[in-house]
């Protein structure tokens, strides 16, 4: 995950990588405003991947709840990756 | 180490109604009063509802779910998190509405009982551990039985458990200003060196919960009740304790947590108050509650000016942690010492006065 222009609008770069079952993206990594919610990504993947039943994780390590900040989950860290099932 | 016990052993009132749309009978069911733990979750209360309404309840699969004033409770926040931040003015008994029928899939995530919460409560503590270490090995190589015994712990309130496991976790520890300040007057050399073989850490996983508003109340009671969980700022930033010799206090830590609300203003003003708190540092005083008299002191002159110097920004209303609403003066360690959650994150609400 990668942070562009220090302004409030701030737009994250998000890696996805693929788990378990989870079917390889096309593209692996979007732009998304900083300030959107994890449900976003979350949505995203849903319509992109086709299934009902998904966990995202970042970092490979936890799974962050639906309502955090996209910028709040970049800070905890310098990368993020999304993995699906 | 007693104010853990308090918040442990926390607990709301609450006066459970059945929503009119499930009510097959009459007359209606009477209100289920029932005393909620502060660290539980609502949904967990489900054994203990269920009885009441049962035999009213129309035919169908259970969904529980809660709702206040017409906004559906997020089952993944502390009960005593959701009080606190609803409530500007604490009610007692709480009046809550739970539905078994008609689960509001748009607003709230789904929730599968005991196993969501325990599921959710267990990413929380992992997404605490990789603030404070960077990464959550220690969490995610618990074995089960652990886990299991950490989860029942909190579930139970039962304190001496949830330490006896989660010591295991070795989630870095802040080390208290107060305490080594003692510490070192008693010349507990040998203690001290116990306490270094653990790690330690500035990071400190802050849940912050902002409710902000631009109206002037006189009375908190006077507060259109939040209809939408828009209206509440999700914040979730880590905290770095800055051990630069002053004392890092409550106050410190909200400018890191609100930069955009709390202006540079108050930052001046905050340093007068830090050389204030550190003047009666240097009193050789054992008595504490001098101390405490002198801060209150510090802080009824710097918070004016506060007030009056920054009308551009924003003004803290309020600010509640487990329940209490401490002074913006106090060490900041004290209260991550004491206030934590067991998820490891401190849950702050704040209630803030934006001008326009």
């Amino acid at each position: 995950m990668a942070a562009e222009s220090p302004s409030s609008v701030r737009k994250v770069v998000v890696h996805l990588r693929a788990t378990g079952d989870a079917p390889i993206l096309k593209q692996a990594k979007f732009k998304i405003p900083g300030n959107d919610k994890f449900a976003k990504v979350i949505d995203f993947l849903r319509r992109q991947l086709h299934r009902d039943s998904l966990f995202v994780y970042v970092n490979s390590a936890f799974s962050p709840n639906p309502d955090e900040l996209v910028i709040d989950l970049y800070n905890f860290g310098t990368k993020m990756a999304g993995v699906s099932r | 180490m007693e104010a853990l016990k308090y918040v442990w052993e926390g607990a709301i009132p609450l006066q459970i109604h059945l929503h009119e749309s499930q009510v097959t009978t009459l007359p209606p069911p009477p209100p289920a009063l029932i005393l909620a733990p502060r660290i539980g979750y609502l949904p967990l209360l489900a054994p203990l509802i269920k009885p009441y309404f049962s035999s009213t309840l129309p035919p169908g699969v259970d969904t529980i779910w809660f709702e206040y004033k017409g906004l559906p409770l997020k089952w993944y926040i502390p009960t005593g998190v959701l009080f606190d931040l609803l409530c500007p003015e604490p009610e007692r008994p709480w009046n809550i509405t739970v539905h078994f029928r008609g689960y509001p899939g748009n607003v709230l995530i789904p929730c599968e009982g005991e196993d969501s919460i325990k599921w959710s409560f267990i990413n929380s503590l992992k997404e605490a551990a990789y603030i404070i270490n960077g990464n959550c090995k220690n969490v995610m190589n618990m074995s089960q039985s652990d886990q299991l015994d950490l989860w029942r712990s909190v579930m139970n309130g039962n304190l001496e458990a949830y330490q006896q496991v989660s010591s295991k976790l070795k989630l870095a520890i802040v080390e208290d200003e107060y305490t080594s300040l003692c510490r070192s007057k008693s010349q507990e050399g040998f203690g001290e060196k116990d306490l270094a073989g653990q790690v330690k850490t500035g990071r400190v996983p802050v849940r912050l919960y902002v409710w902000s508003f631009s109206e002037d109340f006189d009375d908190l009671e006077d507060m259109s009740p939040v209809d939408n969980w828009e209206k509440i700022s999700y914040i979730n930033r880590p905290v770095e304790i800055n051990k630069e010799g002053k004392c890092f206090t409550l106050h410190d830590a909200l400018r890191i947590l609100l930069p955009e609300f709390l202006s540079d203003e108050s930052l001046s003003d905050a340093k007068v108050g830090g050389v204030d708190v550190e003047d009666t540092q240097k009193v050789p005083s054992e008595d504490v509650s001098s101390n405490k008299a002198d801060e209150d002191q510090g802080q009824n002159t710097n918070e004016k000016p506060q007030a009056c110097c920054s009308p551009s920004r924003a003004e803290i209303k309020l600010i509640r942690i487990q329940g209490i609403e401490p002074k913006l003066e106090i060490p900041f360690s004290w209260v991550v010492n004491n206030l934590l959650n067991p998820d490891r994150f401190l849950h702050i609400c704040v209630y803030l006065k934006v001008s326009q």
